[in-house]
């Protein structure tokens, strides 16, 4: 296939165009803004697909487009400033657009189910459009500027849908809170660009690539920190901010706010996988400034500490919340151990069951009516035996929540076992990463034991609000409700991801092309970049997938057969203890809250001091607003106004004003003799003086003048000697 | 004997005629009176043999220029504002015995002058015969279309601006 | 007897007066006869010098043209003069000493 401006930039203008028409058509066309809305999406998902399955066709780990136009150029001699825009696809991104663009679709159609009796139905879809196209841009990017850019308009988006229903005054709230917080990390993120910038003269991909394979990083420091590693931590610290990973996962659990099908496109399926996704393509950077431990641990903390915390939420939109902030922690903690492509996996994995869940979680949400207060039930508390009541929500919400708590043969199992094998791997080597590895298995149980808990509390046992529950209608299937869960489940199922059912090579489909995932998606510090370069983006004669060779990376080469096998034995042990850990968590969930044989409140009672905690979110909120802002940056603020107002005013101000007024009384006395008496008043004293003799002279009176002419005439004559 | 009654009487007219002009306290008056002097003119012109001179005086001063006057005289009227918007008074428009003072004054120092000039003059000049009259009808006739050709045309055309002028400049307006 | 100081003396005379009479009147149609005065002197100066020191033509020609210059002066001056009073409603000299209405 060759690709040209007409094959990709489909991908990304057909939303924004969408967005751009819509904007001016919403308020009177809704449902044809809705339309195309939809439309364009679903022609932007089939351009993708084209894009995707070229590049599976080719099957090459080397495979990539990369097309640049020079955006501005102010090069002056040796100083280059110069900036390219333009398009990199590999594999990985090729990945991204196929799933950006079919959960986009599937979120938008159900969107015109969820938001249908909206008042703001329309302008939903405006910034559906917006947000989507800004991701495709951001995922087709070739350098961080871009990617920065388009990063910032999703937050922009992220903002104006979680504060949709902005008549509310938490929405608001939220949506300012998810913006600044996001904001600190993108300060550090802009850091960080600048400092490639500063070592490298480029922000594209590539280019840092090169330049840290020809080691342009070594020996570099800033105030005393190696250049790689403040680089490096910067473009995290981005990451951290727009993945809620700790300490900024504040924010994500607020987001709830919005309207249900935003909350599954952007605050669990694409928009936070973004900030995996920059870490994953930022991979040779944080190898190169040894971050990858501190990554870990964040990923760990992560994954280990929001799991803890969906455990007492009872609001089933904040249990999905929080284990999204979780397996985005998995995802981190597999940048962290080196697991390169299991981290991306676990990104699209992830993003297709979390958004699955969400619909799921909106349909059951917008079938349950509140006649008294007219509001939608969002607390689990009021379900029960929801099963019978919507068959086919339930079969989706049940496949992923298998996905996601990693029973075997479903894609959440493959890529987070992969994680934790991975981790396990590093633990034995460094015995430092013990903790990392240690928090993620304990996660995974947590993970297995609140989904779980989630599913028999919605689904499972009595109902507990009857009238409720008998004024929900019977599930019928409908093509904009039903449906996209169900195609959304089926791709939680593992083989479509790993080539084989269980995601550990067990069984071999075909003798090539096995675990494709595991072939294509290869670390950016295994490929020789030193060659390449950007074509212009009019250069349309595109490599042909001959001239790569078929793929040579899997996770074992170039090691020696020892060392595959001890890898490949870790990873079995892994795979076990993640199938142990898995059922125990089902297993204790479905006694607590199945079968009830335990009683969940004796836990409650028993460890009461950490209940609070959890039902506190570990009192994070409080200690950023009494903490940090209150103690920290309104004292900062007081010491700041001292100095504005005490020293700078006091002194500067006002002795400069005791200055001013000495000079003030010597130029008064200047000003009134000099000036006004003597050259002011002077000036119209003459000019009074010449004024009466002008006037009398040039009066305007014609006898007068007449006069002057005799006598002037006269006076000549007199003079003339005759 | 003739010729010498019919200058002292013109004579006597042109000068009367000046002075009324001069004195007279009434503008109709003085246009009359104006017209009497203008008559003497024409009256001197025939006593020094220009009778086409004489004619063009009678027929373009008297039937002409001074009917125009009365008729300026009727169509503004006795306008008679006595004081201007600034509430100075005015002086009156037939004079007042300032200007009379004024006017002497001047008249007295351009009479030392002219007569200073015509002292000048006469001391040189010396009678000559004169000769006998003749009509001058003829001889200006062709004189205005051989000699002062150019002028004569400049003249008329002179008269055509002015009768266009008058007639744009008087023409009432709007506003 | 009658010579050529009898005509330069009634000519003196005529512009005499009409000096005093530019200078004396306050009335712009007045001032006007005075103007006309004036200009029936010179032309008398014309004819007499024609008559007495040249004994041709020229001087005839001359105040002919004086007539008709004094004609074209009398109706523009007294078409300003109307239009003068359509504005003002007035035509005391005084008056008309501003260059703006």
């Amino acid at each position: 296939m060759e690709y040209t401006i007409s094959t990709i930039a489909p991908i990304v203008l057909l939303p924004f165009f969408a967005f751009v028409i819509n904007a001016f058509i919403v308020k009177r066309f809704t449902s044809l803004a809705v339309f195309i809305s939809c439309a364009s999406i679903i022609g932007s998902f089939f351009y993708a697909a084209r894009v995707f399955f070229d590049f599976l066709n080719v099957f090459s780990a080397d495979y990539y487009i990369h097309k640049t136009f020079t955006w501005f150029d102010l090069s002056y001699g040796s100083f280059p400033f110069k900036l390219d825009m333009g398009i990199y696809i590999d594999n990985m991104t090729a990945t991204m657009l196929f799933m950006v663009t079919g959960v986009a679709s599937l979120i938008h159609i159900f969107s015109t189910y969820y938001m249908h009796d909206d008042k703001r139905y329309g302008r939903f879809f405006v910034y559906l459009s917006l947000f989507t196209s800004a991701m495709l841009a951001l995922v087709l990017s070739e350098n961080l500027i871009s990617v920065f850019i388009f990063w910032e308009l999703m937050g922009f988006c992220s903002y104006s849908l979680i504060g949709f229903y902005y008549e509310k005054e938490g929405a608001g709230n939220a949506s300012i809170k998810a913006f600044m917080t996001t904001r600190v990390g993108d300060v550090f993120f802009l850091l960080g660009i600048l400092a490639i910038w500063s070592v490298v003269g480029s922000v594209s991909f590539v280019d840092i690539y090169q330049a840290i394979g020809m080691g342009k990083f070594n020996g570099l420091y800033a105030l005393g920190i190696p250049l790689a590693t403040f680089a490096g931590f910067s473009i995290f610290m981005g990451t951290i901010g727009k993945s809620a990973q700790f300490p900024l996962q504040v924010w994500l659990p607020d987001a709830m706010w919005g309207p249900t099908p935003c909350s599954a496109l952007i605050h669990a399926a694409t928009m936070v996988a973004a900030g995996v996704y920059l870490s994953l393509r930022c991979y040779p950077l944080m190898e190169a400034g040894h971050l990858t431990m501190f990554i870990a641990y964040i990923g760990g903390i992560t994954a280990f500490g929001a799991a803890t915390i969906a455990l007492v939420q009872t609001d089933i939109k904040a249990v999905l919340a929080y284990s999204t902030i979780s397996q985005l922690g998995y995802m981190v903690l597999g940048v962290g151990v080196g697991s390169y492509n299991a981290a991306f996996m676990h990104l699209i994995t992830h993003a297709v069951f979390k958004a699955c869940l969400f619909l799921s979680a909106g349909s059951v949400i917008h079938s349950l009516h509140d006649h008294h207060t007219h509001a939608h039930v969002q607390e689990m508390p009021r379900m029960g035996g929801l099963r019978t009541k919507m068959p086919y929500t339930f079969l989706a919400m049940l496949l992923c929540t298998f996905a996601i708590a990693g029973i075997p043969f479903f894609s959440g199992f493959v890529s987070k076992d992969r994680i934790l094998g991975d981790a396990l791997l590093m633990a034995l080597d460094n015995k430092a990463y013990w903790g990392p590895a240690v928090l993620g298995f304990g996660g995974a149980l947590l993970t297995a034991f609140y989904m779980f808990r989630m599913m028999f509390l919605t689904f499972f046992g009595e109902p507990r609000d009857k009238e409720l529950y008998d004024h929900t209608k019977k599930e019928g299937l409908s093509w904009n409700r039903n449906v996209p869960l169900l195609i959304l489940s089926v791709f939680t199922l593992g083989v479509f991801f790993s080539g084989s059912l269980t995601g550990q090579g067990f069984i071999k489909v075909s003798s090539e092309k096995y675990e494709w995932f595991k072939t294509l998606i290869v670390n950016p510090t295994k490929t020789d970049f030193s060659g390449r370069q950007a074509q212009p983006l009019s250069f349309t004669a595109n490599p042909s997938g001959e001239t790569f060779s078929k793929s040579k990376y899997d996770s074992t080469y170039g090691l020696s057969e020892e060392k595959a096998h001890h890898i490949h034995h870790v990873h079995h042990i892994g795979a076990l203890v993640s199938i142990i850990i898995a059922f125990s968590g089902v297993f204790i969930s479905a006694m607590m809250y199945f079968w009830r044989s335990w009683n969940p409140g004796f836990w409650v009672s028993l460890f009461s001091r950490w209940y609070r905690a959890l039902q506190n979110k570990y009192y994070f909120d409080d200690f950023y607003i009494k903490g940090l802002i209150q103690k920290g940056l309104l004292p900062l603020n007081r010491l700041l106004a001292f100095i504005d107002m005490g020293l700078y005013d006091r002194y500067a101000i006002d002795g400069w004003e005791k200055v001013n007024r000495a000079l003030f009384t010597i130029s008064k006395w200047f000003d009134n003799i000099i000036v006004d008496t003597v050259a002011v008043d002077g000036t119209g004293a003459s000019v009074r003086f010449f004024n009466v003799i002008l006037r009398t002279i040039q009066s305007g009176k014609i006898q007068f003048y007449f006069i002057m002419i005799i006598l002037v005439l006269t006076g000549y004559i007199w003079t003339l000697k005759i | 004997m003739f010729e010498n009654t019919l200058f002292f009487l013109s004579a006597t007219l042109t000068i009367v005629g000046a002075a009324g002009v001069v004195f007279s306290k009434n503008l109709m008056h003085a246009c009359v009176l104006l017209l009497g002097s203008l008559f003497g003119i024409a009256g001197l012109y025939a006593t020094i043999g220009a009778d086409f001179l004489a004619a063009s005086q009678l027929v373009i001063y008297a039937g002409g220029v001074v009917i125009l006057m009365l008729f300026a005289v009727m169509l503004t009227g006795g306008s008679a504002d006595s004081s201007n918007k600034f509430g100075i008074e005015k002086i009156p428009g037939m004079g007042s015995t300032k200007t009379y003072v004024i006017a002497g004054f001047s008249v007295l120092v351009i009479s030392f002058t002219i007569l200073k000039l015509m002292a000048n003059f006469m001391k040189s000049y010396k009678a000559g015969e004169l000769p006998a009259f003749s009509s001058t009808v003829e001889e200006i006739g062709t004189l205005l279309v051989t000699d002062h050709v150019l002028a004569f045309e400049i003249s008329s055309i002179l008269l055509l601006g002015a009768l266009v002028g008058a007639a744009v400049i008087a023409r009432p307006r709007k506003g | 007897m009658i010579s050529l100081s009898s005509y330069l003396f009634i000519s003196f005379t005529l512009f005499i007066a009409g000096i005093a009479v530019m200078i004396a009147r306050k009335n712009i149609i007045a001032m006007m006869l005075g103007i006309e005065l004036i200009l029936n002197s010179a032309a008398l100066n014309f004819a007499a010098y024609s008559r007495f020191v040249n004994n041709n033509l020229e001087g005839h020609l001359m105040s002919l043209f004086i007539i008709v210059i004094a004609a074209a002066e009398a109706a523009v001056g007294l078409a300003i003069v109307i239009r003068f009073f359509q504005i003002k409603e007035t035509i005391h000299i005084d008056d008309a000493a501003q260059l703006q209405s």
